[in-house]
């Protein structure tokens, strides 16, 4: 894959991350998370981990929102002016962090670039003996089919014993 | 007979996912009458077949069982031998005598939930079910990347099973796991990840065919190897990465903290070191010493923490620490013996350790408190659960010829022919310690002087007492037949 795409694809993940720090509401706040693991399911396809994809894209864009909407959907907001300061506050004492962060990635991707790595060689080194994704998938390694199966039956149990019971009340 | 080893096979998954669905299809009210029975029955269930597949290694005297769950790959020969595949289940004796004990566990839980938190019977079978098949798959995957998601179910089921009831300290205990757990998860992950980088497959054979080869380390080796040690130590509650464990045992619901002290904790953290260091580390001694080294603090540790609790199940939680730091300890000490110890204490413990807690739950519910400076002289009227308190805990102490003697003997008899004596030494002072404590626990709830506001406490009946006089038969039985265990599986060559 050519590296201006996974450029683009960073910088979306880098935005969509400090959304997730950085917006107001909860619930938008949560979406954001799910649209960077989204965004990291597709850069880690291109990157040829197909599987870690998947896995990214079922987890932690599905379940983990579904929990997190869930118990967002079940708590209530603060007064407007006590979350308004709480904001400001916030805003003050993380501005720093994307910053910072932005100044290591710079750094990072020099050093990358003038060692001269090559993007597209990082990928699994096993990958390519296994002909087709679905002999991947549904073959090699059935047994963590398995467990996904159950802990997404776990996730559900979680949200029906913690967050169900309040409804009725 | 294939078609009997099929079904054996496929009812540790399948079983438990048919009693989910079945007790959720159902309307409410038929649903919650019938979980706990239904509960029972794949309990004892597991127990059969387990025992009808260690009957089935004997016979074949193959020494492990491969099958897979959903469908039969086509090349599978090719499949075993892949560095990254994982296509199919793998059992040997170890796996069998952990799922047994599995088995037994959740039958004590079962019979104690029925008794002390009826009311939330449906929640807690769904989420039995579901930790008895994140165990189950724990003891029958065959690489790291398996492990760790059984891992992850086993957790995640635990967790909401402590905060059963979402009172204060339920959700507090639950927290503190959830947080720790975390953090291990992470760690046994970035550990995984990193091995998968530096040796190219996740498959247990692999990862040892690399270390057997005697190739030098990679850096990168000793990182992912720190990372896997730290993460299963927090899983596994060894000091000093136990903060949690008394937390979580004490504000479980009593059927949970059954479940906990006498089968979760050590199937998350303990099979996993018992299974990497016969399987995957045996030749990696940075991974044996540091746990040798965990495993003798935490032996300590465990068993003079525990001289100074007040609340029984607390006492118990210290225990655990003490006794898993014996079973890590023959584990890693890296002979044979040493591992057959390992194995055989661990299903010991859960006998013994499931015995003391159904003991606390009895004491709960008879007596309403925990604390062991309020109760006194309870032996004349709950005879038997002070009697099978006595036989637990004399067994968890070693004293011949009960169960907890052999297994110690075994352990205790490696570690010292390993040429480790110091720690050997260590391990039988440590012993007396454990003797202290659970004499104390004795005299103060069930000896001395008799109390006048305990004259109408009555023994309990029903679950509790079967499942007292259950774990007490298995305890002495083991005691006696021990040898004969141990001669039946290395005739077999079964270990």
């Amino acid at each position: 894959m050519n590296l201006p795409i996974l450029l683009l694809l960073l910088g979306l993940m880098v935005v969509a991350a400090v959304a997730a720090v950085m917006i107001r509401s909860l619930l938008k706040s949560a979406i954001a998370l799910a649209a960077l693991s989204i965004v990291l399911a597709i850069t880690l396809f291109f990157l040829g981990a197909p599987l870690a994809a998947l896995f990214e894209l079922s987890v932690c864009a599905g379940l983990i929102t579904v929990i997190f909407i869930s118990a967002i959907s079940l708590t209530g907001n603060k007064p407007k002016e006590e979350e308004e300061e709480k904001i400001r506050e916030r805003r003050a004492r993380f501005l720093k962090l994307p910053i910072f962060l932005l100044i290591i990635g710079v750094f990072v991707s020099l050093a990358w670039i003038a060692n001269g790595i090559n993007i597209s060689g990082i990928s699994d080194p096993a990958a390519p003996t296994f002909q087709t994704f679905k002999n991947l998938f549904w073959n090699m390694r059935q047994v963590d089919i398995l467990g996904q199966v159950i802990v997404i039956l776990a996730g559900a149990f979680a949200v029906v014993v913690l967050f169900k019971e309040r409804d009725q009340a | 007979m294939d078609n009997l080893l099929l079904i054996i096979t496929g009812s540790w998954i399948a079983l438990p996912l048919l009693v989910i669905l079945i007790c959720n299809l159902l309307d409410k009210k038929t649903g919650k009458s019938w979980a706990l029975p239904a509960a029972i029955v794949v309990s004892i269930g597991q127990m059969i077949t387990t025992g009808l597949g260690l009957l089935q290694l004997g016979l074949t005297k193959s020494g492990f069982i491969n099958f897979t769950i959903f469908w039969n790959v086509n090349d599978f020969e090719e499949i075993a031998r892949s560095a990254w595949a994982s296509a199919f289940f793998s059992v040997d004796t170890l796996s069998l005598v952990v799922m047994f004990a599995i088995g037994m566990v959740s039958l004590i839980s079962v019979l104690t939930a029925k008794k002390m938190n009826p009311d939330k019977a449906l929640n807690f079978t769904n989420l039995l079910m579901v930790l008895i098949m994140g165990m189950n798959g724990l003891a029958m995957v065959a690489d790291l990347f398996s492990l760790y998601v059984f891992l992850e179910i086993t957790g995640v089921a635990s967790f909401i099973l402590i905060a059963l009831y979402k009172d204060k300290k339920g959700l507090e205990g639950s927290f503190k796991y959830l947080i720790m757990s975390a953090m291990a998860s992470a760690m046994i992950l970035a550990g995984i990840a990193i091995m998968n980088a530096v040796t190219g497959g996740v498959t247990f054979s692999h990862i040892s065919g690399l270390f057997a080869s005697g190739s030098s380390l990679h850096t990168f080796h000793a990182i992912s190897l720190v990372l896997l040690v730290a993460g299963i130590a927090i899983k596994a509650g060894l000091a000093p990465f136990h903060g949690w464990l008394p937390d979580a045992y004490e504000s479980a619901p009593a059927s949970v903290s059954v479940l906990l002290g006498g089968i979760v904790t050590k199937m998350a953290g303990v099979y996993a070191i018992l299974r990497l260091a016969q399987d995957v580390f045996i030749n990696a001694k940075g991974f044996n010493y540091s746990l040798l080294l965990l495993a003798t603090v935490s032996i300590v540790y465990g068993a003079v923490a525990a001289l100074k609790q007040k609340d029984f199940k607390r006492i118990l939680a210290y225990s655990s620490i003490s006794q898993i730091g014996y079973i890590v300890l023959g584990a890693v000490c890296g002979s044979p013996l040493g591992f057959i110890g390992a194995m055989l204490h661990f299903f010991n413990h859960a006998t013994f350790k499931s015995t003391l807690f159904v003991n606390s739950a009895a004491l709960e519910s008879q007596v309403k408190t925990r604390n062991i400076e309020e109760m006194g002289g309870l032996a004349k009227q709950m005879p038997l659960t002070g009697t099978s308190s006595v036989l637990a805990l004399l067994s968890t102490a070693g004293i011949p010829p009960l169960a907890g003697f052999w297994s110690k003997l075994l352990i205790i008899i490696a570690v010292w022919q390993t040429g480790h004596s110091l720690i050997a030494g260590i391990a039988v002072f440590a012993s007396v310690f454990t003797l202290a404590y659970f004499l104390m626990i004795q005299r103060k709830v069930f000896y001395g002087p008799a109390e006048e506001k305990f004259a109408g406490v009555r023994e309990v009946k029903g679950g509790l007492a079967v499942s007292q006089v259950m774990l007490s038969v298995i305890t002495v039985v083991m005691g006696i037949i021990f040898p004969l265990v141990l001669l039946f599986f290395q005739t077999r060559g079964m270990i």
